[in-house]
């Protein structure tokens, strides 16, 4: 009987086959396909096909080890090696034993590739992990492509939400909330504020995400009147005790008693990962302050125009029941944004650019790293040639080629990853992503993409050298290896990797020129403040703490805080400069009733507020002893306040609304403008009240001490400290120095440059070390020739001329198509920019002039080499 | 045979199921043998993967041959190879000496 293979079902026979190599495949398969017929007729086709997989399924393990380990053990039978067909895998395990040896034998040239390569494979992992866990992850919260947020964010009223809510047009649901941070008392651990979110009822039904351990907020848990509830992060669980008991039971937040109802899931976050607790807040349709955040999810299938038409009936109805002052009119501007921009926007344009920048610097180093191999092979002729002599097909030098390139990335890659783990934090700290920096945490992914981005940089390594071969410059090379190197041509593939590898350099290093330039017109704001010397503790008072009772809490504190080492002012305020808009009030002026409805920056501060800023005063006086509670109220104006409403007239002496209480406050002094809300905005109005005497103290303050010497930093912690130990109602919530608060200030933008500026260093460092490559591997060619010139009467300089004429002329292509491709991109991050236009003239030249110059660096070193070689030894040389 | 290399059990069927088979001992052929005698179902897989590893030991070596028209990878045990069945088996006999597991199971 002929057996029959094809008898046997094809799955088994694949699987069986797939495992098998040889002879020994046909010998099994044959057998097997005997035996299962056997069986087939004896008991059955059920029963042979029983049989059969079982057959399959112990034998495949046994049978895959095997055949991996056979080419590498020397276990193989003589009977299996005499008939041919010996496993596919042997021939790259023997290249990849020869690539080892021979990398070996090469370690100067392994070291240098595994860093370069591993350097950049480390910086695009750790950059792609963050851009990964940033951007890419889905929001936490179901269908989230349908959630939007409303225009004029932290600006919508309770009484507006209760107006609007029993309809929404457009919407399956509309949850308003804003920032509400809770003081946070336990045994044995200092007290502090704990970042939460206030919201209404609507917030968790509508993010539709249910609670790991009870419920969200019950319809009707924001009316007037019902039981404050709150539902807890999983981690403010976790520190609470992680007990499942806690949903139901009371808690004291705030000093006020709030019903757990629920916890949230592990990776839940709104708005940001650094919310701690959310608490149901009644929403009182005669409450007109606004700071809540709309946030809403469309109804399903909703097209753009449905949208159009549902925000058009929503202000239609918002302007019967409300008027706004012209500029502030929400009624205009309605806008939705897709929650993941409103969330992620900001952080985008900074990640993507870093990760572009890391993605160029790995591009450089694939290059640099491929003309080193290109270089390699080229001081390896002799040796290629004996092997091609031998029979080496070019097939099988191209594998050996990738071989070597796969593991010079194997080793990349752990390096890389080794690295992408030890600067991942240092990462996650420098890039700007705020609180979103708390949802990013390196795990053993990390690793994996670090391999992957190793494999692929392999391959691109090993692209050139393999194209080399193939276009037959090897042999042109094996023809030449024994001419003597006098070949004029060749070379041509690294010059164009090392025309590539300077583009893109100068990319990077015009990207980091123009972020430098907009850090530099950032620092030369004029913020009218002092900040050096100055520590800046925000504190929070318990809501426990009767309001009558503040005011000599935060007196005691900083009284307790004026003895500290070096300290020669303490003041307070409800706002510090720089930290962003809020708190603006309408303001009116006395016997100007012709002026529009307007608002001011309010700021309560104490009396040395503006000594300890270093704000100037410009006429009248500063805050007194005469200021009193009690006396008449005065109050502070800058001059830009002066400038707007009483233009040509002295102010000092006229009256103003006081905002705190009705009727009049005088002003009794003009103090230099301040960058209330940020560097980026114009100053704008603003006017001081003095806390004491307006009997309003907020409750959260902003600290602040002069250190004279100026290590502001250095006191923080004696502040903390003291803040604790003289009260235990009051909470620090963060401690800082004002040149910190200035550094946030000009917000992604100085973090941006930071990282690229060091990104750009890397890649000029590696573009420099491309160029020496090449121009020594274009030396050593030429060497011979230069030698037998000089012989005949050709200076030393004309060489070295025409060394580092070829360096220049790289390096000159270089830029100039990396000049054309920076221009175009760079507007891609126009956003981190301030005051300097994308291509700015300055920031190119710049870029160029540094790249020509290492160029030339770089270029000049083989140069000055070749100049100096000894004719006779050269020619003497055997190669 | 050496010390640090006793037979395992499977290897000791294979290595008997190659001398029952003979003049027809190839893989399929040892399994089928193994499965006969003892009753119990061997994997092919298993099979040549023990053979190999007793070849790598030399306890048996293997050649082509054309025992039914077919060429195949033929095995036969070579003199270690019957040092050690011997040996394997003496040690066993050994061991058992003055062993009545009749007795422990409660029918002697």
């Amino acid at each position: 009987m002929r057996p029959r293979p094809d008898r046997l079902p094809p799955l088994a026979r694949a699987l069986l086959g797939a495992a098998l190599h040889g002879a020994e495949r046909e010998e099994v398969l044959n057998d097997m396909a005997e035996e299962f017929a056997g069986r087939a007729q004896r008991a059955g086709p059920l029963a042979a096909r029983l049989w059969l997989w079982r057959q399959v399924a112990n034998s495949l393990p046994s049978m895959v080890t095997r055949g991996w380990f056979r080419g590498t053990t020397g276990f193989e039978s003589e009977a299996h090696r005499m008939k041919g067909g010996a496993l596919a895998l042997e021939s790259w395990i023997m290249d990849a034993r020869f690539a080892l040896r021979s990398l070996r034998a090469r370690p100067l040239y392994l070291a240098l590739a595994v860093l370069t390569l591993g350097l950049g494979i480390g910086g695009t992992t750790a950059v792609y992990g963050i851009a990964r866990a940033v951007l890419l992850n889905p929001l936490p919260y179901a269908a989230s492509h349908e959630l939007v947020a409303f225009w004029n964010t932290y600006d919508w009223s309770e009484a507006e939400m209760a107006y609007l809510r029993p309809e929404w047009p457009g919407f399956s649901g509309v949850a308003a909330y804003r920032p509400e941070d809770v003081f946070l008392r336990r045994e044995g651990s200092p007290p502090r504020m704990v970042p939460g979110i206030a919201a209404s009822a609507e917030l968790f039904d509508m993010l539709g995400v249910r609670p790991r351990l009870g419920r969200g907020f019950e319809p009707g848990a924001d009316a007037v009147g019902a039981e404050p509830t709150a539902v807890l992060s999983h981690a403010l669980w976790q520190e609470l005790g992680g007990d499942p008991g806690i949903v139901g039971t009371v808690v004291q937040l705030d000093g006020d008693p709030r019903k757990v109802t629920g916890v949230m899931p592990p990776g839940f976050w709104f708005p940001d990962p650094s919310v701690r607790v959310w608490l149901s807040q009644p929403m009182r349709p005669d409450n007109r302050s606004g700071n809540y955040a709309l946030v809403g999810r469309q109804a399903p299938g909703a097209t753009e125009g449905a949208m159009t038409d549902a925000l058009r009936r929503l202000t239609t109805r918002l302007r019967e029941q409300f008027t706004y002052p012209s500029q502030w009119d929400k009624t205009r501007n309605a806008q939705l944004t897709p929650l993941r921009d409103y969330l992620l926007g900001p952080v985008r344009p900074a990640l993507l650019a870093t990760l572009a920048g890391m993605g160029v610097i790995l591009l450089i180093a694939c290059a640099n790293v491929a003309a080193l191999m290109l270089g390699q092979l080229r001081g390896r002729a002799s040796e290629l040639a004996l092997r091609v002599a031998l029979g080496a097909g070019g097939r099988r030098l191209a594998q050996q080629l990738l071989v070597e390139a796969v593991l010079l990335g194997l080793f990349a890659g752990v390096v890389g990853a080794v690295a992408a783990k030890l600067g991942f934090a240092l990462l996650v700290s420098a890039l700007p992503l705020g609180a979103l920096s708390h949802a990013v945490t390196a795990d053993w992914t990390l690793f994996g993409s670090a391999l992957l981005i190793a494999l692929a940089a392999a391959i691109l390594v090993a692209t050139a050298p393999v194209l080399s071969l193939w276009r037959g410059d090897l042999r042109a090379a094996l023809s030449h290896a024994r001419s003597g190197g006098m070949d004029a041509h060749g070379g041509r593939l690294e010059n164009a990797l090392v025309v590539g590898e300077v583009s893109l350099a100068l990319l990077l290093a015009t990207g980091a020129a123009v972020l430098i330039r907009s850090v530099e017109k950032l620092h030369a704001v004029e913020t009218g403040i002092r900040a050096e010397g100055v520590a800046v503790v925000d504190v929070s008072a318990s809501g426990e703490v009767a309001r009558a009772q503040r005011w000599p809490q935060v007196e005691a504190l900083l009284q307790s805080l004026r003895p500290l080492p070096g300290v020669s002012h303490v003041a307070a305020t409800q706002r510090l400069p720089l930290r962003g808009g809020g708190d603006n009030w309408g303001i009116a002026v006395e016997g100007k009733p012709e002026l529009p409805s307007s608002t001011t920056a309010v700021r309560l501060v104490t009396r040395e507020y503006f000594a300890l800023l270093g704000i100037p005063l410009r006429s009248g006086r500063l805050f007194d002893e005469t200021d009193r509670p009690g006396s008449e109220p005065a109050v502070v104006i800058d001059e830009v306040l002066a400038r707007k409403y009483f233009p040509g007239e002295d102010p000092v002496g006229r009256r103003i609304s006081y905002g705190l209480a009705e009727g009049w406050a005088r002003i009794v002094g003009v103090v230099g403008g301040v960058a209330h809300e940020g560097l980026k905005e114009e100053p704008g109005p603003g006017r001081y009240l003095l806390i004491e005497q307006s009997g309003y103290v907020p409750p959260s303050l902003s600290l602040l001490l002069r250190v004279e010497g100026g290590d502001a930093a250095g006191i923080l912690r004696q502040a903390q400290e003291t803040i604790r130990a003289s009260s235990s109602t009051i909470a620090v919530q963060e401690a800082t120095t004002f040149e910190r608060l200035v550094a946030l200030a000009m917000g992604p933008t100085r973090r941006v440059m930071q990282l690229m500026t060091l990104i750009g260093a890397l890649a000029l460092v590696l573009g420099a070390v491309g160029v020496y490559g090449v121009v020594s591997h274009f030396v050593n060619r030429r060497r011979r020739e230069w030698v037998i010139k000089m012989a005949l009467g050709m200076r030393p300089r004309d060489a070295l001329q025409q060394v580092v004429g070829r360096g220049v002329v790289l390096v000159g292509a270089g830029c100039v198509i990396g000049l054309v491709a920076s221009v175009a991109l760079t507007r891609f991050f126009a956003s981190l920019l301030y005051g300097v236009s994308a291509a700015d003239p300055l920031a190119l030249a710049a870029a160029s002039a540094t790249l020509l110059v290492a160029g030339c660096l770089a270029a000049l070193v083989p140069a000055v080499r070749a100049s100096r070689a000894n004719p006779a030894a050269v020619l003497r040389e055997v190669e | 045979m050496r010390d640090d290399a006793p037979l395992g059990t499977f290897e000791e069927q294979v290595l008997l199921a190659v001398v029952r088979t003979g003049e027809e001992a190839f893989g399929m052929n040892v399994r089928r043998e193994i499965e006969e005698v003892t009753g119990r179902s061997v994997a092919i897989g298993a099979v040549y993967a023990t053979l190999d590893r007793l070849e790598a030991k030399r306890f048996v070596r293997s050649f082509r041959a054309r025992p039914d028209g077919r060429e195949r990878r033929m095995f036969a045990l070579t003199r270690s190879g019957a040092a050690a069945l011997a040996e394997s088996r003496a040690m066993r006999e050994r061991l058992w000496r003055g062993v009545n597991v009749l007795a422990l199971l409660g029918h002697g």
